[in-house]
């Protein structure tokens, strides 16, 4: 007995549930595309940041010591179906980051960036959820399309939100920063706007935040990463790129594969919380099936280089400096 | 046409055998005579198959479905309650068979308790590999993994898969994962040389399908739902086949009593608002292995059984002479009931004078035999209450039925000539009788008491 009627059980099971519903994944989005006019597209009741205090990562008896990790992407039209692949991939997530043992106790956060200019869902962030409900926070991120055409969306507006609008006790109780993933593929605006706050999150900002601020702010709060893939219109953008390499540094990924996100995200956590060196976390991924090694090892090889560290070096320290595989900085 | 006035009450519709005697027929006569809110599953699984033909020649074999959903005035919704063990990927097959049928939107028709368990592909392949192991003392499984379902939750609660969970691909996908690695130790245990197994990502996405397109319920929507309306619960299986009642160790692992519906209705506020309709065939079956004191083979000719073969798991489909003595025990198991159908009694005719009827049984000494069901241990379900592991006077229960089917299976039967008609198998079973199928339909039904 093969295993091939199991896959076949599934997969006409799976045929059966989605034929009979006539929907996608994606089924706000669907509902909102097929039913409403755009001029009335709104924002999910759970995802609208409006009027929100915190969104919260607190620990529990059953999670004594939550980490907060968040996933934001650009859901304009510029990343084309990126966030649909997305949507399939990043349920892994969880279970990578479980399985592996990079992270005891994850509270991930999903949200969608689009452009406070133009778009009438400019923002929206779930909640830190420990696995339960986090799909269907994904299911309802309404996916829109649209973005402004130049090549900026409004990557300040959230990080204003993250900044301000998050309560984490991994910060709180012990120190510990979160995570912040931003995927996308455009610049942000060069200044998180008083009026755009008011209008989408509800704070009576008295004036502008310079773009630089408000990363900074961020960053005292959660290791900041941006994640460009390569399928999105504007990779190959000289100007997008050199804006986030400024900004973020080595903190930028590459990511040639958007299949691979989420074991990037899990590689990256894992090697960020010094549970790993990138080599483990390449293997790791190879245990557990995953082909996605050399996408992740070639999109984290920056990451994986000496931070902090004086001496990189396959040899002892104080070992023939000109011998192969040494490198003294 | 006008539809229907509704129900009084509810119905429980309970086998007083070893299971195939009719309950899908009746259920679907009871939703074609008053209306129903929906019919409730409340024990077994998957494994249940009940056929219901149609008068206008639609044929469906229920499942999971409730056989409420061929009424003629527009299908009954089924719900799935917490008490039973549902299998979403048979459930998907089943639902694609109904809309062949001209039934529109039939997942849109069920509600599934979120903490009623999952049979998974590793469940029914560790059923698989145990039965394997037994070699020639198989114990008549299906071979769908219900009772490995319910026997890994009870063993493990914390990582048992429930429906709840397929809305939740992360915590689901830790627990299939976790079922795999139970898997592969059983293999080692047993030293099973099978190693392929059912891929987890596929799975967790065809139950996220289901958990999108079927509704997911929580506790408080059977309650309410019994507030607004009447509804059948479906019985699976048969009182014979009883996880305590039934002839250890060939007894399917759920209560087939109707403990488990009057429990729901109890927990809703309505103790013991439903009438309860006992099932009998006008002969005995067996589907499977274990005691059978009535069994005669020779009548297998005689009596032609369209939907039951010989099943790869469960083995051949056994015909016997009507047991009313095991009908009376399987009465006293269940607590009695209200009313009677009595199935199949065109084929009892057909059998002609070679149908005869059990009134006792003797012992190998021609002692008389009279089986007396235990005190057995209340309804186990893993989850809800925590019931605890087999404790020593389950243990102590169990050892006593299976003393009782090695008596059963060395029983001799006292037969009494001839077949016997409807009336008199109630009279002998001390019930009225509600109605009599002679064909395989709800036209060929003889209504013989108000709905």
């Amino acid at each position: 007995m093969g295993s091939s009627h199991w896959s076949t059980d599934a997969y006409h099971a799976r045929k059966a549930y989605n034929a009979s519903a006539g929907r996608s994944d994606f089924g706000y989005t669907d509902d909102v595309l097929s039913s409403v006019p755009r001029t009335k597209w709104k924002v999910h009741e759970k995802l609208d940041p409006k009027g929100v205090a915190f969104r919260e990562s607190r620990d529990s008896d059953e999670h004594p010591e939550s980490l907060a990790i968040s996933v934001l992407f650009d859901v304009t039209g510029s990343m084309g179906r990126v966030p649909r692949v997305l949507q399939t991939k990043l349920p892994a997530l969880f279970g990578l980051l479980l399985r592996k043992g990079y992270v005891e106790h994850p509270q991930i956060l999903f949200g969608g960036i689009g452009d406070a200019t133009c778009d009438r869902a400019p923002l929206q962030i779930g909640q830190f959820e420990s696995g339960n409900e986090l799909e269907e926070d994904l299911n309802n991120i309404l996916l829109e399309g649209g973005g402004g055409g130049q090549v900026t969306e409004s990557y300040e507006l959230a990080m204003y939100f993250m900044a301000r609008h998050t309560a984490m006790d991994c910060l709180d109780k012990r120190g510990r920063k979160g995570y912040l993933f931003l995927i996308g593929d455009e610049k942000a605006y060069g200044k998180v706007k008083a009026r755009e706050v008011r209008e989408v999150i509800g704070d009576d900002l008295a004036e502008d935040i310079p773009f630089p601020q408000i990363l900074a702010e961020l960053r005292r709060r959660f290791e900041v990463y941006f994640i460009m893939p390569s399928g999105s219109s504007h990779f190959t953008n000289d100007a997008v790129r050199s804006f986030w390499d400024e900004q973020l540094g080595q903190n930028v990924i590459h990511l040639e594969d958007l299949g691979a996100v989420s074991e990037t995200i899990a590689v990256t956590i894992g090697l960020s919380e010094e549970a790993i060196d990138l080599e483990e976390g390449l293997a790791d991924l190879a245990d557990a099936g995953s082909d996605a090694g050399g996408v992740v090892g070639r999109a984290l090889a920056p990451l994986a280089g000496p931070r902090g560290s004086v001496v990189r070096s396959t040899g002892l320290p104080g070992g023939d400096a000109s011998a192969p595989g040494t490198d003294r900085l | 046409m006008s539809a229907p006035a509704w129900a009084d009450t509810s119905a429980v519709v309970v086998d007083l055998g070893f299971g195939d005697a009719g309950k899908g027929v009746t259920v679907d006569l009871l939703c074609a005579r008053r209306r129903y809110g929906a019919v409730v599953r409340a024990n077994g699984g998957a494994q249940a198959a009940h056929n219901v033909v149609a008068p206008d020649g639609r044929h469906h074999t229920f499942s999971q479905f409730g056989a409420g959903t061929l009424a003629p005035d527009g299908p009954v919704p089924t719900h799935l309650s917490r008490l039973m063990v549902v299998d979403p990927l048979a459930l998907a097959a089943e639902g694609a068979h109904l809309a062949s049928l001209s039934v529109p939107d039939p997942f849109g028709l069920v509600t599934v308790d979120e903490r009623a368990l999952i049979a998974t592909p590793w469940h029914q392949e560790a059923n698989r590999i145990r039965e394997r192991a037994r070699g020639g003392g198989r114990h008549g499984s299906c071979g769908m993994g219900v009772g490995e379902a319910m026997a890994y939750a009870l063993a493990r609660p914390g990582d048992a898969p429930t429906a709840g969970d397929c809305r939740t691909p992360a915590v689901l996908r830790r627990k299939l994962h976790r079922l795999a690695d139970h898997l592969d130790a059983l293999r080692r245990e047993l030293g099973d040389g099978s190693r392929t197994s059912p891929d987890v990502e596929d799975c967790v996405a065809a139950y996220g399908g289901f958990a999108r397109r079927v509704r997911i319920v929580d506790e408080s929507y059977l309650p309410g739902l019994l507030a607004r309306a009447p509804v059948v619960f479906e019985g699976a299986q048969g009182v014979l086949l009883d996880e305590w009642h039934g002839f250890h160790p060939h007894t399917t692992w759920s209560t087939t009593t109707t403990a488990n519906p009057l429990a729901l209705l109890a927990e809703a506020g309505r103790p013991g608002d439903a009438r309860r309709i006992g099932v009998v065939r006008a002969y005995t079956t067996r589907h499977g292995a274990g005691p059978f004191p009535t069994e005669d083979p020779s009548l297998a000719g005689l009596l032609p059984e369209p939907h039951n073969g010989t099943h790869p798991w469960q083995g051949a489909f056994r015909v016997g002479h009507l047991d009313l003595a095991a009908h009376r025990y399987a009465l006293a198991a269940t607590g009695g009931v209200d009313s009677l159908v009595v199935t199949h009694a065109d084929s009892a005719a057909a059998a002609g004078g070679r149908l005869r009827r059990c009134t006792g049984y003797t012992d190998r000494a021609g002692r008389p035999l009279v089986p007396v069901p235990g005190d057995a241990p209340a309804p186990s379900h893993p989850l809800h209450p925590a019931p605890g592991p087999l404790d020593a006077r389950a243990d102590a229960h169990l050892r006593r039925q299976a003393a009782l089917a090695d008596a059963l299976a060395a029983a001799r039967p006292v037969l009494a000539d001839g077949p016997t008609p409807p009336e008199e198998i109630a009279d002998a079973l001390g019930t009225p009788l509600e109605a009599v199928f002679s064909g395989p339909t709800r036209d060929d039904a003889r209504i013989t008491a108000p709905a």
